[in-house]
């Protein structure tokens, strides 16, 4: 699933150690962690104060999906509510393309959120008094686009959202599932480079959820937007991101993609977390594959120009379809014109052996 | 005993200040009396200059509009009663009398509400000046009125006026307080001006609670006008207050059966404009 195209890309938004503290005495809280490095338990004690969201560092590059993982309190909605300011945050710096978001006066604050920044909500928090159209169609209109050339842009942005046949019904006419396409139209109507998505599927049934969740993607994907995504559900979270950060008690614990935070969890909590995902759907060549020398070291006497050849995102499938053909039970993974590495049949089965947590790596 | 004198010292500083209002201040209460008159004067000029079949025909064609033809077939025979009766004059007078104390009570609540719902502060401020307005006997008012302005329907329309500003005061204040969070936070998500946030999210929401509101304020202006007949407002309450002074049981019947006739038209036709307001498509 991992993109590493975006790894060159534009960076969209670039947070650095960002803080919010809730509490009235939120500003002499934050003095206090960074002179004495409170923990948050003392922060609640001492200055009444919860810590909502602490040091937290994000990047996200143009065309890249970023969910962000975490249970209820866990800081996630605060976190994207930072993104966009609409909650302050208490410290740290937070560049949305490039422009310092604390630095921004009201009126440059409010241009950045219409132009660059859509958001997608949990509630979805259609208006009930205008149908889908004028739903679609309202933040042109707070821009103060006129209204036949808003209409027409809505409509657009509906009809990739599937919609275009529902313009003239009233939000309560539609389903759960149909009232967030609504919404995620609305956010992509204003053709922002940014969209962050507060658990926008949460709400739906697991079948229209999962149906959402690929129709985003491939959506993002194709008008090449980049999206922060919550979410309280792993398996959302890998079925959408590129990459993922998990977050608990207000803190990222890691982040990586799907296939690093399976692989190799950063701690037991994550460890927990991903116990019961099965990761072999998260095997590509990519990450199996050992380096050429250290394959060269075990097996001098195998020319490696010979080994049978799999592209970096051959799944378990395309892999095994090989390896049982390979007479040196050994692959060799090509990207174009570059050789990448070797998967070796060992390899390959420690790769798919249930909790590989302390294997996988030193294969 | 020094009680007695300390409160008949009080009561004379309240007349004497009514009295230095009224020598030195007559002007005012004058270009008020006047201008109470004419507004009144000028609804029920509408009200009366055009044949009453027109009239009633108006409020048939509303009720259709607005609630349903078998209301509408009902607003017109009662409205059709009044008038054989004998009170069609009469009850034009009353629904002037409210129609202009209501439009005044709202010309106060609405903007005041406003303000109310986004200063909380300003709320709480309101709210024992409102509870006070609300539970004094309505004859109090009368009184100041009276001495101030004398007897006529312009006393009777500030009496009115101010038992009628509460409830739609309150009720905008609330409807303006309560948007639902989530669609606030989508205006700012959307860079909304404060000016867009009122009129495109905070208002549409509080439009199903002004018009409770507004609602609540007339039928209260209707309870106050009757009350009025005392001071000489003219209309059904004045009808009343004579029949029950020279014992004219027929006659205060008949007036009773008028106004309840007028209530239930007026209050069924402003609770169907404010929901059909905000279930309808548009």
């Amino acid at each position: 699933m991992s993109t590493p195209s975006t790894a060159s890309q534009e960076l969209l938004i670039d947070c650095k150690s960002v803080w919010k503290v809730f509490g009235d005495k939120s500003a002499q809280a934050m003095k206090a962690i960074a002179e004495r490095g409170l923990s948050k338990t003392e922060v609640l004690r001492e200055f009444d104060c919860v810590v909502g969201v602490s040091n937290a560092n994000i990047q996200v590059r143009k065309g890249e999906i970023f969910c962000i993982m975490g249970l209820s309190g866990s800081g996630k909605s605060t976190l994207i509510r930072l993104l966009n300011r609409l909650i302050e945050p208490s410290g740290g710096e937070i560049r949305i393309k490039g422009q310092n978001l604390m630095q921004l006066g009201a009126a440059d604050l409010r241009a950045m959120r219409a132009k660059h920044i859509g958001m997608v909500f949990q509630a979805v928090a259609l208006l009930p008094h205008r149908n889908v159209l004028e739903n679609a169609a309202f933040g042109l209109e707070v821009q103060g686009m006129g209204k036949a050339e808003r209409h027409k842009i809505a409509t657009a942005a509906l009809q990739k959202v599937g919609l275009s046949d529902w313009t003239h019904k009233m939000p309560r006419e539609l389903s759960g599932g149909m009232q967030q396409r609504v919404g995620l139209a609305r956010a992509i109507a204003a053709d922002p480079e940014i969209i962050l998505m507060d658990e926008p599927f949460s709400a739906l049934d697991p079948l229209i959820r999962r149906q959402l969740q690929d129709e985003f993607r491939q959506l993002a994907k194709e008008l090449g937007k980049s999206a922060v995504f919550i979410t309280h559900d792993l398996d959302e979270a890998m079925r959408i991101g590129d990459r993922i950060a998990i977050m608990k008690d207000g803190v990222i614990v890691q982040t990586g993609t799907a296939a690093d935070i399976v692989m190799n969890p950063a701690n037991a909590y994550v460890a927990e977390f991903v116990a019961g995902i099965s990761h072999l759907h998260l095997v590509t060549a990519r990450s199996v594959l050992r380096p050429v020398a250290e394959f060269q070291k075990a097996a001098p006497q195998v020319d490696v120009q010979t080994l049978p050849r799999a592209t970096p995102d051959a799944d378990l499938d395309a892999l095994i379809a090989i390896m049982v053909g390979a007479p040196d039970h050994a692959v060799a993974v090509w990207d174009g014109a570059n050789l990448l590495g070797v998967v070796t049949a060992k390899a390959l089965l420690k790769s798919v052996q249930e909790k590989p947590v302390h294997g996988a790596a030193e294969a | 005993m020094d009680n007695t004198q300390a409160i008949e010292a009080f009561d004379a500083r309240v007349e004497d200040a009514l009295n230095w209002l009224r020598d030195n201040a007559g002007f005012v209460f004058d270009a008020t009396r006047h201008g109470l008159e004419g507004f009144f004067n000028s609804i029920n000029w509408l009200l009366v200059t055009p044949s009453l079949y027109l009239v009633i025909a108006t409020f048939v064609a509303l009720g259709w509009k607005l609630v349903g033809w078998r209301f509408a077939l009902m607003a017109g025979l009662g409205l059709l009663a009044c008038n054989v009766m004998g009170m069609w004059g009469v009850t034009m007078d009353t629904l002037a009398l409210v129609i202009a104390a209501t439009i005044m009570a709202l010309a106060i609540a609405l903007p005041l509400g406003i303000l109310a719902g986004y200063h909380p502060k300003l709320d709480k401020l309101a709210e024992p000046l409102l509870d006070m307005l609300q539970t004094l006997p309505p004859y109090i008012y009368l009184l100041p009125a009276i001495a101030l302005m004398g007897y006529g329907p312009a006393t009777s329309l500030v009496a009115t006026v101010l038992v009628a500003i509460a409830p739609a005061l309150r009720l905008t204040s609330l409807g303006i307080r309560r948007t639902p969070n989530e669609y606030i936070e989508l205006g700012h998500a959307n860079g909304i001006a404060p000016v867009q946030m009122f009129f495109k999210i905070r208002l549409p929401f509080a439009v199903p609670s002004i018009m409770a509101g507004i609602n609540q304020s007339l039928m209260m202006a209707f309870g106050m006008v009757v009350i009025a007949g005392i001071v000489g407002s003219g209309g059904l309450g004045q009808t009343i207050y004579e029949a029950i002074r020279t014992l004219n049981i027929a006659q205060s019947i008949d007036a009773t059966i008028a106004i309840v006739i007028l209530t239930m038209v007026l209050d069924r036709l402003t609770q169907s404009a404010g929901t059909k307001k905000t279930g309808a498509a548009k």
